[in-house]
C-alpha cells in the first residue's frame, strides 16, 4: 500500500477540522433546526463553524509560512476510501489505494483562506439578507445548506487526490442545485436549480474521462505521486495504452482536454456556461458565495492543481485560452444589454472566468489563480452590494426602477464604487494588476513569435475589458445616480412595470411568508409594503441595510483595493508575492529560465493603453448614463441598431438553440424509444405470447377437427356403413321371405337362362 | 455443523418456519400477521449479523460450510455455506426483510395470513439462492422463489396484476429452462470424462470442468454460454429482456417491488458473477462483445425512456435498468475495480431503488396515484418525506458522501482499464440519470402545491422507522465502504483470475509509488539538465506543437541504447 503522503509533507492530526467543522456545522443545524426556538442559535452556529475553520486555515497558513519554501505541504489522511485491489495500468499493477486526505499546500491554502475567509462574511451577510425566512422555518434550512457547500468545497480544495476533488466537485455541484432551487415552491427556481445540476454533469463526464486516463497514465490518483512520477513519465519515448501508441505529449494532451470539459461546466465556460446566469434565481449570498467567488473558480483551481498535465499539453492549454477568450469577450456583451442587476453580475462573472481561463491558457498560471482571488473580493463586494440594493429597493431587481441610491446607501455606495474601479481595471486597485498580468502573458506569447492566434485572444480580451469597464458604470450609473425611480417619480419614463418583482424576485411572497414580514425589525417597512407590491406610489424610499450586510460588503471592497499588491509585477518594482508562493507546486519544464521575455517597455506601452482604454470605456458609460439622467443617447443606439440590441440582450438565443437543436430532440427521441419499447420490445414479448396462445388455438382446432375428427370419421363411416345392413334385418317374416323368392328367383335366373 | 453454519442455516430457515407457525393463526388477527412477520424477520436479520464478524477476510474459500449427502445416486447434496461476495448479498436480503415487512402495514387491506406467510417463503428462497453450494439446490431454490412472488404481485397487485405475474412467471421461468439445460450438459459432461455425478458448485467451477467445457466445439460452448446468459439476463433484466419489469413493479404492492429491485434482480448479477464468468469464461469472451452492446444499450436506454414515463413507479423501474446495465459493465470488465464497483452496485441499488419505490408507495398511500402530473410542491407539506426522498434521489444518481458515488465511480474507472470507449459511452448515461431523478423530483416535490395535495399527511413514525436503516447504510458506504470492499476483496481476486489468469501476474508499481509520494512536489522542480531528453523540451510558457517532435526526435536514441 502506498502512503499518500511521503517525506515531502509533514503530517497533522487536526487538519480536518477545518473542512468537517462545517460539516458538523450541516448536520447539527440540519438535524435540530427545525425545533430551535431561535434562529440565533441556527447563527451561531453555521457561523462558528465557518468561523473556526477560517481561524484554523490562517494558523495552518502560519505553518506554512514558516516551512522552508520547497517543502510547503502539511497532510492527514483520515481513512482508506478505496481499496479496490488492483488495476492494470501503464507499466503493470497498482495496488494504490484511494484515501479520504487533505493536503494543505500553497496553493489549498490561497483556496482555503479564501473559501473560509469569504464564506464566513457571506454568511454573515447572510443573516442580515435572510431576514425574512427567520420566522417561517426554512432559515436553518439555508444556513444547513450553506455549510454542506463550505464543505464540499474544501474537500474540493483541501482533497489530497484527484478522487477527494471530484468528491468536492460533485457536492458542490449539488449544494449548488440546492440553493439555487432554494425557493422551491417557484417553478423557475427548480428549473435554474437542475438546469445548472445538468450542465455540471455534462462537464463531470469530461471530467471523469479525464481523471480514468489520469489513473491509466500514473495508476494513482495521489497528487504528490502524480507529481513525483511526471517528469519521468513525460521523459518516456512513447506510451501505449489500450493498444494505442502515441507521444507523452498526446495522453497529456487528451486528458487536459477531457477534464478542461469540467471546467468548462463548474467553471461556466462556453458552451457550457448557460446555466450559471439562471443560477441567479437563488438567494444573492448564494450567488456570491458560490457564483462569484468560490464554486465557479474550482476548474480553475483543478488546473493549476494540474499544471504539471497541462504544461505539458501544448493542445489543451490552446484550447483552455481561446475558450477562456471566447467567453471572456461574449460575455461581456451579454453584459451590456442587461436591466436585471444580478444578470449583469452574473455574465460579468462569466466573463470574468474567462479572463481567468485565459491566463492558464496562456500558461501564467499564477496570474490566472491571482485573479480568481482579486475577481473573488471584488465580485463578491458587487454580489452583496447588489443583494443590498435588492433588499433596500423592496426586492426589486431591475435597474430601471432603481437610481439615485448613493444617497441614501452611503456604504453600499462606496463599496460597490471601488469594487467597480477594481473590476474595470483603473490603477492601482487590484483587478488592474491581475488582468493585466493576464493579457500581458498573453500578448507576450504573441510577441515571442508564436502565432497571431494569441494576438488574436488577446484582442478579445481587450474588447472583453473595454465592455467590462462600460457595463459597470452603466450598472452603477443605473442604480447609484440619479433620482430613485422606485417611489414614483420618474421623469424620462425609464421604469417598466415591476413584472420581475414577482417573476423573479429573490424572496417568496406565498402566503405563508406575510407573517415573516410582521414582526418589527429589519425590514418593519417591507411589511406593510407588502400589500401593495405592485407599487406605483409607495411612499417610503430605501435606506442603508443594517451593519451585517453592509461591513461585510465593505470588507470585500477593501480587499478588492489592496489585494493586488500581493502580486506586483517585478516591473512596478512588485515582488510577486503571489507567483513566489505558489510557485513551488508549478511543473518547471527546465531549469533556465529561459524564454526571451519581451522588453519592459513592450509591457509599459501595453499597461498605458489599457489604463487608457479601461477609462475611456468608463467615460462612455458615463456619458451615456450619467451626465445624460435620460439615457437617450442608449436608447439612440438600439434604435439606430434594433437588432444587434436584440441579439445581445437575448443572450445570442443561445438557450433557445440548446433548447431546439439537444434538449427538445433528446426528448423526442426519449418518446421514440418508449414507444419502440412498448411496441416492438414488449410487442415481441406479448407477441410471443400471443404466437403460444394462437399455437394453442390452432392445435385445439386441429385436435377437436382433424386428429378427432379422423377418429370420429372412421366411427361414421362405421356407422353409415352398418346403416344398410341394418334394414336388411327388419324383423318381418314377410320381408324375409320376400327375399328369399328373390334369392330363389336370381338364382333360377342365374341357373337356367344363362 | 459449526456453529456459524448453524446460524446461517437458521438464519435462513426462519423465515419459512416462522410462516408455517403462522398458519395456525386465525385470518382475522391482522396485527398478529404484521406485528410476527416483523418480528421473524428482525430475528433473520440479527441471526445473520455475526456472520458478518465472523467471516474470515484474508480467505477466498467458502465459509460456514455444511454438506450433507441428499441424492447420492444422482451426487445431489444439501451443501451450503457463503464466500464473500453471496455473503454481502444474503446479508442485503436479511435486511431487506423487515423493511419489507414494515411497509406493507398499510397497504394490504386483505387476505393478510396469506400475504405475510408468502412474504415469510419468499424470504426464505431468496435466502437461500445465497448460501447454496450445490447446483441442483440452487435450482430449487431460484425456482420457488417465482412461486411466492407470483401470488403477491397476482393477488395484492395493481389492476393488471394477472398480467403481470404471469409475464413475470412465464419470462423468467423460460430463461431458467434453458439454465436446466446448460446444468445438465456440464453435468453430463463431467459424467463422461469423470465416471462421477456430481452437482456441486466447485466442480463445475474447478479447473478441469473449465478446461473440459473449453474444449468442446464452439458452437457447444456458445449454446452454453447462451443458455446461462439468458437466465440470467432476463432476471436482471438486461435489454431487450426487460420488458417484465416495469409491469411487475407498476402491478406488485410496495413491498413486492421493494423484493424485487432490492434482491431479486441481483439474483441475476449474482448468476453472471458466480456461474457464467467462472464456468464458461472462454465462451463468454467469445460472445463478450455482444453482452458488452446489451449492458451498454441498457444503460442508455434505461434512462432515456425513464425520462419520459408518467408513472414514478414506472421511471424508477426503468431506472433500474440503467443502473444494472452499468452493474453487468463492471462485471464485464473482469477486473478487480470493475467486479467490485459492479458488488457495490448491487448493494446501492438494493437500498436506494427500494428506498424509492418506498417513497413512490408513500405518496401512493396517502393518494391512490403514482402519475407524476398529479403532485408537485410536496415539499412544502411533506418536508420529511422531500428530504427523505431527496437523499435516495442523490443515492441513486450517484452523489458522493452517499454509497451510489462509490459504486458508479468504480464500476466506471474499472470499465475503462478494460474498454475505455464504452465507459465513455456509459459514463453519458450517469448525465442522464441526472436529469430524469430530478426531474421527477422536480416535478413532485418542487413548484406550486395543488389543493388536494395540501392535506397530504408527513411520514409517520413507523415509516421514518424503516428508510432510518436505508439512509443509514447509504451515507455509512459513502463514507466509509471499506468495510464492504475488504469483505469482498479476494473472492473478487479469485474471480479475477479464474476469467484472466495473468491478471496478478504483472509487475507491481507499488514501490514505485511509494518513491515517487517521497518525491512529491519536489517533482515539480527542473532538474539540472541532467538527460538530453530535457534540454529538447521548451520552456512551460513557450510549449507549443514543435515540442512534441523535439521530444521524440531526443528520445529515438533513447530508446536505442
Amino acid at each position: 500500500m502506498v502512503e499518500a503522503a511521503g517525506a515531502a509533507s509533514t503530517g497533522s492530526g487536526i487538519l480536518w477540522l477545518i473542512p468537517f467543522l462545517p460539516f458538523f456545522g450541516f448536520l447539527i443545524n440540519g438535524l435540530t433546526g427545525r425545533r430551535l426556538k431561535s434562529t440565533k442559535v441556527v447563527d451561531a452556529i453555521a457561523l462558528g463553524s465557518v468561523g473556526i475553520s477560517f481561524l484554523l486555515t490562517v494558523y495552518f497558513f502560519f505553518q506554512l509560512l514558516a516551512m522552508p519554501e520547497g517543502s510547503r505541504s502539511i497532510h492527514q489522511n483520515l481513512w482508506t476510501w478505496f481499496d479496490l485491489g488492483g488495476a492494470r495500468v501503464l507499466g503493470g499493477l497498482s495496488t494504490a489505494t484511494i484515501k479520504w486526505a487533505y493536503k494543505f499546500d500553497a496553493l489549498s491554502a490561497a483556496m482555503a483562506i479564501l473559501v473560509t475567509g469569504a464564506g464566513f462574511l457571506i454568511h454573515l451577510f447572510s443573516t442580515g439578507y435572510m431576514a425574512e425566512e427567520r420566522n417561517d422555518g426554512r432559515y436553518y434550512r439555508f444556513m444547513a445548506y450553506m455549510n454542506l457547500f463550505v464543505f464540499s468545497m474544501l474537500n474540493l480544495v483541501l482533497g489530497a487526490n484527484i478522487l477527494m476533488m471530484f468528491l468536492g466537485w460533485e457536492g458542490v455541484g449539488v449544494c449548488s442545485y440546492l440553493l439555487i432551487g432554494f425557493y422551491f415552491d417557484r417553478e423557475y427556481a427548480a428549473v435554474a436549480g437542475k438546469k445548472a445540476f445538468v450542465f455540471n454533469r455534462v462537464g463531470d463526464f469530461g471530467f471523469m474521462i479525464g481523471f480514468f486516463l489520469l489513473i491509466m497514465l500514473f495508476g494513482n490518483v495521489d497528487y504528490d505521486t502524480m507529481m513525483g512520477m511526471v517528469r519521468n513519465l513525460s521523459a518516456a519515448p512513447a506510451i501505449t495504452l489500450f493498444g494505442h501508441t502515441a507521444t507523452p505529449t498526446f495522453w497529456f494532451n487528451l486528458s487536459a482536454s477531457c477534464l478542461f470539459v469540467g471546467a468548462m461546466g463548474k467553471s461556466a465556460q462556453i458552451p457550457l456556461y448557460v446555466w450559471l446566469p439562471d443560477a441567479m434565481a437563488g438567494p444573492t449570498p448564494v450567488s456570491a458565495l458560490i457564483h462569484a467567488a468560490t464554486m465557479v473558480t474550482s476548474g480553475l483551481y483543478m488546473i493549476t492543481r494540474l499544471n504539471f498535465i497541462y504544461v505539458q499539453a501544448p493542445f489543451a492549454l490552446s484550447l483552455v485560452l481561446l475558450v477562456g477568450s471566447l467567453t471572456a469577450l461574449f460575455a461581456a456583451t451579454m453584459g451590456l444589454a442587461q436591466y436585471d442587476i444580478k444578470k449583469v453580475l452574473a455574465y460579468s462573472t462569466v466573463s470574468q472566468l474567462g479572463f481567468m481561463f485565459m491566463g492558464l491558457g496562456a500558461g501564467a498560471f499564477s496570474a490566472g489563480m491571482f485573479h480568481v482571488f482579486t475577481h473573488a473580493a471584488f465580485k463578491a463586494c458587487l454580489f452583496l452590494g447588489s443583494g443590498s440594493v435588492i433588499v433596500a429597493c423592496h426586492h426589486e431587481q431591475d435597474m430601471r426602477n432603481m437610481g439615485g441610491l448613493r444617497k441614501v446607501m452611503p456604504w453600499t455606495f462606496a463599496s460597490m464604487g471601488l469594487a467597480t474601479l477594481a473590476i474595470a481595471g483603473v490603477p492601482p486597485f487590484s483587478g488592474f494588476f491581475s488582468k493585466d498580468e493576464i493579457l500581458w502573458k498573453v500578448f507576450e506569447h504573441g510577441w515571442n513569435g508564436q502565432g497571431t492566434f494569441y494576438y488574436v485572444c488577446w484582442g478579445m480580451g481587450m474588447l472583453a475589458a473595454f465592455c467590462t469597464a462600460f457595463y459597470m458604470v452603466r450598472l452603477m450609473a443605473m442604480t447609484f445616480f440619479g433620482e430613485y425611480r422606485g417611489a414614483g417619480s420618474d421623469p424620462y419614463g425609464l421604469t417598466v412595470p415591476s413584472e420581475v418583482h414577482h417573476a423573479s424576485d429573490d424572496h417568496a411572497l406565498d402566503d405563508g411568508h406575510a407573517d415573516a414580514h410582521t414582526n418589527p425589525g429589519l425590514h418593519a417597512h417591507a411589511a406593510d409594503d407588502l400589500t401593495d407590491h405592485g407599487h406605483a406610489g409607495h411612499n417610503h424610499g430605501p435606506a442603508e441595510v443594517p451593519w451585517n450586510m453592509w461591513v461585510p460588503v465593505f470588507i470585500f471592497a477593501v480587499l478588492a483595493v489592496v489585494l493586488g499588491f500581493l502580486n506586483l509585477p517585478p516591473s512596478l518594482g512588485g515582488l510577486e508575492h503571489f507567483s513566489k508562493w505558489v510557485e513551488p507546486l508549478l511543473y518547471q519544464v527546465s531549469a533556465v529560465h529561459a524564454g526571451h521575455h519581451a522588453a519592459e517597455s513592450i509591457e509599459y506601452i501595453l499597461m498605458g493603453f489599457a489604463i487608457v482604454w479601461a477609462l475611456s470605456a468608463m467615460g462612455l458609460a458615463w456619458w451615456m448614463y450619467i451626465s445624460d439622467p435620460s439615457w437617450s443617447k442608449a436608447k439612440a443606439f438600439v434604435a439606430r441598431f434594433p437588432q444587434v440590441y436584440e441579439w445581445v440582450n437575448a443572450k445570442y438565443y443561445v438557450d433557445e438553440f440548446y433548447e431546439a437543436m439537444i434538449i427538445g430532440p433528446a426528448k423526442q427521441f426519449s418518446a421514440q424509444l418508449w414507444s419502440l419499447d412498448n411496441w416492438v420490445i414488449d410487442g415481441t414479448v406479448n407477441g410471443a405470447a400471443r404466437f403460444t396462445v394462437t399455437m394453442a388455438k390452432a392445435s385445439d382446432w386441429f385436435d377437436a377437427k382433424v386428429v378427432d375428427g379422423l377418429v370420429n370419421a372412421v366411427a361414421w363411416g362405421l356407422q353409415q356403413g352398418s346403416l344398410g345392413f341394418r334394414a336388411l334385418q327388419s324383423g318381418k317374416v314377410q320381408n324375409y321371405a320376400f327375399v328369399m323368392i328373390l334369392g330363389f328367383l336370381a338364382f333360377a335366373f342365374w341357373k337356367f337362362l344363362a | 455443523m459449526s456453529g456459524t453454519a448453524q446460524l446461517m442455516l437458521l438464519a435462513t430457515f426462519l423465515p419459512i418456519l416462522g410462516g408455517l407457525g403462522l398458519l395456525f393463526v386465525p385470518n382475522e388477527k391482522r396485527e398478529v400477521f404484521q406485528k410476527a412477520t416483523v418480528a421473524i424477520m428482525v430475528a433473520s436479520f440479527l441471526l445473520s449479523v455475526p456472520l458478518w464478524f465472523q467471516y474470515n477476510r484474508g480467505s477466498d474459500a467458502v465459509q460456514f460450510a455444511y454438506v450433507c449427502d441428499w441424492m447420492p445416486s444422482l451426487g445431489v447434496k444439501f451443501s451450503v455455506g457463503m464466500d464473500g461476495i453471496s455473503l454481502l448479498l444474503w446479508l442485503l436480503t436479511t435486511f431487506t426483510g423487515p423493511i419489507a415487512a414494515l411497509c406493507s402495514w398499510g397497504n394490504i387491506e386483505e387476505r393478510w395470513k396469506e400475504y405475510y406467510i408468502w412474504l415469510l417463503v419468499l424470504q426464505t428462497s431468496m435466502l437461500g439462492v445465497f448460501i447454496t453450494q450445490d447446483m441442483f439446490l440452487f435450482y430449487i431454490f431460484w425456482e420457488v422463489m417465482l412461486v411466492p412472488m407470483y401470488f403477491l404481485i397476482a393477488i395484492w397487485g395493481g389492476p393488471q396484476k394477472l398480467y403481470a405475474a404471469i409475464k413475470l412467471f412465464l419470462y423468467t421461468l423460460s430463461g431458467s429452462v434453458l439454465m436446466l439445460v446448460a446444468i445438465f450438459a456440464i453435468y453430463f459432461l463431467q459424467h463422461k470424462a469423470t465416471g462421477q455425478y456430481d452437482f456441486s458448485i466447485a466442480s463445475f467451477q474447478s479447473a478441469q470442468t473449465v478446461q473440459l467445457i473449453a474444449s468442446q466445439t464452439k458452437t457447444f460452448q456458445i449454446l452454453l454460454t447462451l443458455a446461462f446468459f439468458l437466465a440470467f439476463a432476463i432476471k436482471v433484466p438486461m435489454f431487450p429482456f426487460h420488458t417484465w419489469l416495469p409491469d411487475a413493479h407498476v402491478q406488485a404492492p410496495t413491498a413486492g417491488s421493494v423484493i424485487l429491485a432490492g434482491i431479486l434482480l441481483k439474483m441475476g448479477t449474482y448468476g453472471f458473477v458466480r456461474f457464467l464468468l467462472p464456468i464458461v469464461p472462454e465462451g463468454t469472451k467469445e460472445l463478450m462483445p455482444w453482452f458488452l452492446a446489451l449492458a451498454l444499450i441498457g444503460v442508455v436506454y434505461g434512462a432515456l425512456v425513464a425520462m419520459i414515463q408518467k408513472d414514478m413507479k414506472k421511471l424508477v423501474a426503468y431506472s433500474s435498468v440503467s443502473h444494472l446495465g452499468l452493474c453487468m459493465l463492471g462485471i464485464f470488465a473482469m477486473n478487480p475495480w470493475g467486479m467490485k464497483g459492479a458488488m457495490f452496485q448491487m448493494l446501492n441499488h438494493g437500498v436506494s431503488t427500494p428506498g424509492l419505490f418506498l417513497a413512490v408507495g408513500i405518496v401512493y398511500e396517502r393518494r391512490h396515484t403514482r402519475m407524476i402530473a398529479d403532485y408537485g410542491g410536496l415539499s412544502k407539506t411533506m418536508p420529511i418525506y422531500a428530504t427523505i426522498f431527496m437523499l435516495m434521489t442523490m443515492s441513486s444518481i450517484g452523489l458522493p458522501l452517499l454509497n451510489g458515488f462509490i459504486g458508479e465511480a468504480t464500476i466506471l474507472m474499472g470499465t475503462f482499464q478494460t474498454w475505455p470507449w464504452v465507459a465513455v459511452a456509459a459514463t453519458s448515461g450517469i448525465i442522464l440519470g441526472a436529469a430524469y431523478m430530478l426531474w421527477m423530483f422536480q416535478r413532485v416535490m418542487f413548484g406550486p402545491i395543488s389543493e388536494v395535495n395540501t392535506k397530504m399527511a408527513d411520514l409517520n413514525f413507523r415509516e421514518i422507522a424503516y428508510f432510518t436503516p436505508l439512509i443509514i447504510v447509504a451515507v455509512w458506504i459513502g463514507l466509509y465502504p471499506k468495510p464492504f470492499m475488504d469483505i469482498m476483496d479476494k473472492p473478487v481476486a479469485k474471480l479475477v483470475m479464474q476469467v484472466q489468469p495473468d491478471f496478478y501476474k504483472a509487475e507491481s508499481l507499488a514501490a514505485k509509488q511509494a518513491e515517487a509520494a517521497k518525491v512529491g512536489m519536489h517533482g515539480m522542480e527542473a532538474q539540472e539538465a541532467p538527460e538530453t531528453k530535457e534540454h529538447g523540451t521548451a520552456p512551460a510558457e513557450h510549449a507549443s506543437e514543435p515540442k512534441a517532435e523535439v521530444s521524440e526526435a531526443h528520445a529515438a536514441p533513447g530508446g536505442g541504447h
